[in-house]
């Protein structure tokens, strides 16, 4: 697969190199190559079971926790390849984030959910801890409506703050990338918005990259989109890569022009 | 417990042979010290077997009430396990065994004899230290019988003196077999036993230099023992005399023996 | 339904039973004198079994002090890394431990354990400490199968969520998903409690049966347990009513840890 007409020399928060992967003898994702930008949105879009979720799952080795796994290929984060065996994944982990199709938030107080990251990241001085409650907190624009009841549980929270609180909680840990498996999907309209705002200001900051269903979406707020396919195999591909704009408006490849066009219809 | 189960079948089967039987049969009734019972259970069992025709029927009580039941005719045999008082002198008795008691210790501890006073304060707690009776320096662990045994009573009875107690820190133990097994593994440890019962994995104390051997309790030097006696109110006749002459047969001594008593 | 209203039946008898028996001693001696009572000599007319209620306290926190740990590890490793081979094997391994009959522990207490304890630490060897081993080990699969339950029926979602950011995975455990596996865990060892509290073969064996307040782990005492079984073969009367009011203390302190297990798991 070509890079869909990225420069070669721009660098790359993100790069990954003719990625395959395996499920025990089951072939997910065929010869993935493609580099994603810093402080930008990415969307990887697709039909169900092209593997996009799995691809999103490979930028911090959450798919290594599946027994039978094999990868192939390599990905590589400002340079280094994280699948280096020297490299520590939990410092992977710390650098990536993700956030989950639904609100996992632990069962515990809605401060403990957020400290829980940097306490185990060597911070432990208290009032610290407090600040970083708050500054992320303030991110995802849950403050104001959860500064009273901070020790209160977070499963008492609806869903969509829930989700907002789990995007607080991977900030707190300063990653570098965030990863969004669907991350609206379980949430109201309303929800959904606020999330898409909160993606916006964050891009100034973090590369985002999101794996969603709907179209719209992409539309609304990513700057770059990913479309994926399985092809004649059955194995999931890149079908085409390029501004979220371009691509849209103007698609090169047949495939990608059906999925839109119907979708759209 | 064994010995309740065996008098409870022992009983079951005269019940069904007096039912079944239809001819002659006498019933003897036999009832008193709880030290005596399962004993006579145990003969009762032997004895029924051999005569169908008579059942034998065990109770407890205790002694004292065995006794009663024996002068008033309540019952045929009073069991008892202490000697008659002079009040009690009137009626017909028969020592049907002795039940020695010996004190045991690990064959490992030096100590080979203890006085009857060391004794006493070893088991009220006041001694405590195997040092303090020329032994080693080592805390003694008493192991005592529960609450309600016939051992334990025995215990009591022939070793304490009025108003002493076996100290609330004994261990306690609910079987012979248990206590032997216990003090044959602990060197620093004490208990007492039916002196029948006492083996080559413990080594039962000398009391005032005297051997607890049977022959020293028949002669009455070694003077831990209880006689257990069948009491009746006159000379027994029929079922009553058949059943106290096959206790007094070989046959019956060697029940008895194998008991660990002291025919 | 007839079975289960006859054993509903079955067991109010059992209870009517049992307070029928004890009551009148209760009612004689006193409430308070029964339970703070220092000395029990029935021979002696003295029915105290506070001595008693410590060495059921001290045997059944100390089996807890050793089960627990054990029992919790064990769960984390079939739950989380051992291979499913391995889970296969331990898991109906583990249950043949509960099969095993409790006399056979107490056996093994007695040969094994109690020397150890005599020679290298001291003591008579039969002693509280004895009896929380045997009974730490009796209690390992009601702790680890309750446990492994309620870890396992965590959502995934926890897990990945403390890996996310950064958690190792024995972080992860110990952090995120053993406090949200908190209430199977607590009925686990409730209900580990209320076993150990009411095991009486075994540790009639191993504890020594002493009716003092014990002053170290090394001494022996009695439990509420094995004072009706070593003393009722020859129980009779008072001391015989004794025994039965006994099992009354024994009974209610068993029904609160039972209905406090079943508290806990219901209530999530």
């Amino acid at each position: 697969m070509s890079e869909s007409g990225l420069k070669p020399q721009m660098k790359y928060k993100i790069e990954t190199k003719a990625v395959n992967l395996h499920y025990g003898s089951f072939h997910a994702l065929k010869d993935v190559t493609m580099g994603i930008r810093d402080c930008s949105i990415t969307a990887i879009i697709g039909p169900s079971g092209c593997g996009k979720s799995s691809l999103l799952r490979l930028f911090n080795r959450t798919n290594d926790l599946i027994p039978g796994v094999k990868i192939g290929g390599d990905i590589l984060l400002d340079g280094d390849s994280i699948y280096d065996k020297s490299k520590d994944i939990s410092v992977i982990r710390k650098r990536v984030g993700m956030v989950f199709q639904k609100p996992n938030v632990f069962p515990m107080s809605i401060y403990d959910n957020i400290i829980i990251g940097p306490k185990h990241h060597g911070v432990k001085n208290r009032s610290k801890l407090e600040e970083i409650s708050e500054s992320c907190l303030k991110q995802v624009a849950l403050w104001d409506e959860v500064k009273d009841i901070l020790k209160k549980s977070a499963l008492d929270l609806p869903a969509g703050q829930q989700q907002r609180l789990c995007i607080a909680r991977a900030l707190a840990v300063e990653p570098e990338v965030i990863l969004m498996d669907e991350s609206c999907s379980a949430l109201d309209p309303e929800s959904t918005m606020k999330i898409e705002e909160l993606m916006a200001n964050l891009a100034q900051k973090y590369s985002i990259i999101i794996v969603t269903h709907s179209m719209e979406q992409a539309v609304r707020v990513s700057d770059w989109s990913a479309f994926m396919m399985i092809n004649e195999d059955k194995i999931g591909t890149l079908v085409e890569y390029s501004e979220t704009t371009k691509m849209f408006q103007n698609p090169k490849d047949q495939r990608t022009e059906d999925y839109i066009t119907g979708r759209f219809g | 417990m064994k010995f309740k189960l065996l008098g409870l079948l022992a009983i079951l089967t005269s019940l069904l042979t007096a039912c079944g039987g239809g001819g002659a049969y006498a019933r003897v009734i036999v009832a008193g010290s709880t030290s005596v019972q399962p004993y006579s259970e145990i003969l009762a069992e032997e004895f029924v077997f051999l005569n169908p025709e008579i059942t034998i029927d065990v109770q407890g009580g205790g002694s004292s009430s065995g006794i009663r039941a024996a002068s008033t005719g309540t019952s045929d045999i009073g069991m008892s396990s202490r000697a008659l008082n002079e009040d009690e002198m009137d009626y017909w008795v028969v020592e049907i065994a002795r039940d020695g008691l010996a004190i045991v210790v690990n064959p490992q501890n030096p100590i080979h004899e203890l006085s009857f006073e060391q004794l006493q304060h070893v088991f009220t707690g006041e001694i405590t230290n195997w040092g303090e009776v020329g032994g080693n320096d080592a805390r003694i662990h008493l192991i005592a019988r529960e609450e309600g045994s016939g051992t334990r009573g025995a215990f009591e009875e022939l070793v304490m003196a009025d108003g002493q107690f076996i100290t609330p820190r004994a261990i306690v133990q609910s079987s012979n077999g248990s206590v032997r097994q216990l003090v044959s593994s602990d060197p620093n440890s004490i208990g007492f036993l039916s002196l029948g019962l006492v083996d080559d994995t413990v080594r039962a104390l000398d009391l005032d230099g005297v051997a607890a051997t049977a022959e020293n309790v028949i002669s009455g030097t070694y003077n831990l023992f209880r006689p257990f006696l069948y009491i009746s109110r006159e000379a027994p006749e029929g079922a009553t005399a058949k059943f106290i002459d096959f206790i007094l047969s070989p046959y019956g001594k060697a029940i008895l023996a194998e008991e660990g008593l002291i025919p | 339904m007839a079975l289960a209203l006859s054993s509903i039946s079955a067991l109010a008898l059992i209870t009517i039973f049992i307070i029928i028996q004890g009551a009148p001693i209760i009612t004689e001696v006193g409430m308070f004198n029964f339970i703070f009572g220092m000395t029990w000599a029935p021979s002696q007319g003295e029915f105290g079994i506070f001595p008693m209620i410590v060495g059921s306290a001290a045997v059944t926190v100390g089996a807890v002090l050793v089960g627990v740990p054990i029992g919790i590890c064990c769960a984390i490793f079939l739950s989380e890394f051992a291979p499913v081979s391995v889970r296969n094997f331990f898991r109906p391994a583990i249950q043949l431990l509960a099969g095993i009959p409790s006399v056979v522990y107490g056996f093994w207490g007695l040969l094994f354990i109690v020397p150890f304890i005599r020679e290298h630490l001291g003591g008579p060897g039969l002693s509280i400490l004895a009896a929380s081993i045997i009974l730490g080990i009796m209690i390992l699969p009601t702790i680890i199968s309750i446990s492994e339950v309620s870890l396992l029926s965590l959502p995934r979602q926890y897990k990945e969520g403390a890996l996310a950011l950064g958690m190792t995975q024995w972080q992860a455990i110990r952090y995120v998903q053993l406090p949200a596996a908190k209430s199977g865990i607590v009925a686990a060892i409730v209900l580990g409690l209320g076993r150990a509290m009411g095991e009486t073969m075994a540790v009639i064996m191993i504890v020594g049966n002493s009716v003092a307040l014990p002053q170290s782990i090394l001494d022996p005492v009695r439990t509420l347990t094995t004072n009706i079984g070593i003393e009722m073969g020859y129980a009779a009367g008072e001391h015989r009513q004794a025994l039965f009011a006994t099992g009354i203390v024994l009974f209610i302190v068993i029904m609160i840890l039972n209905a406090t297990a079943q508290y806990i798991t219901r209530r999530k």
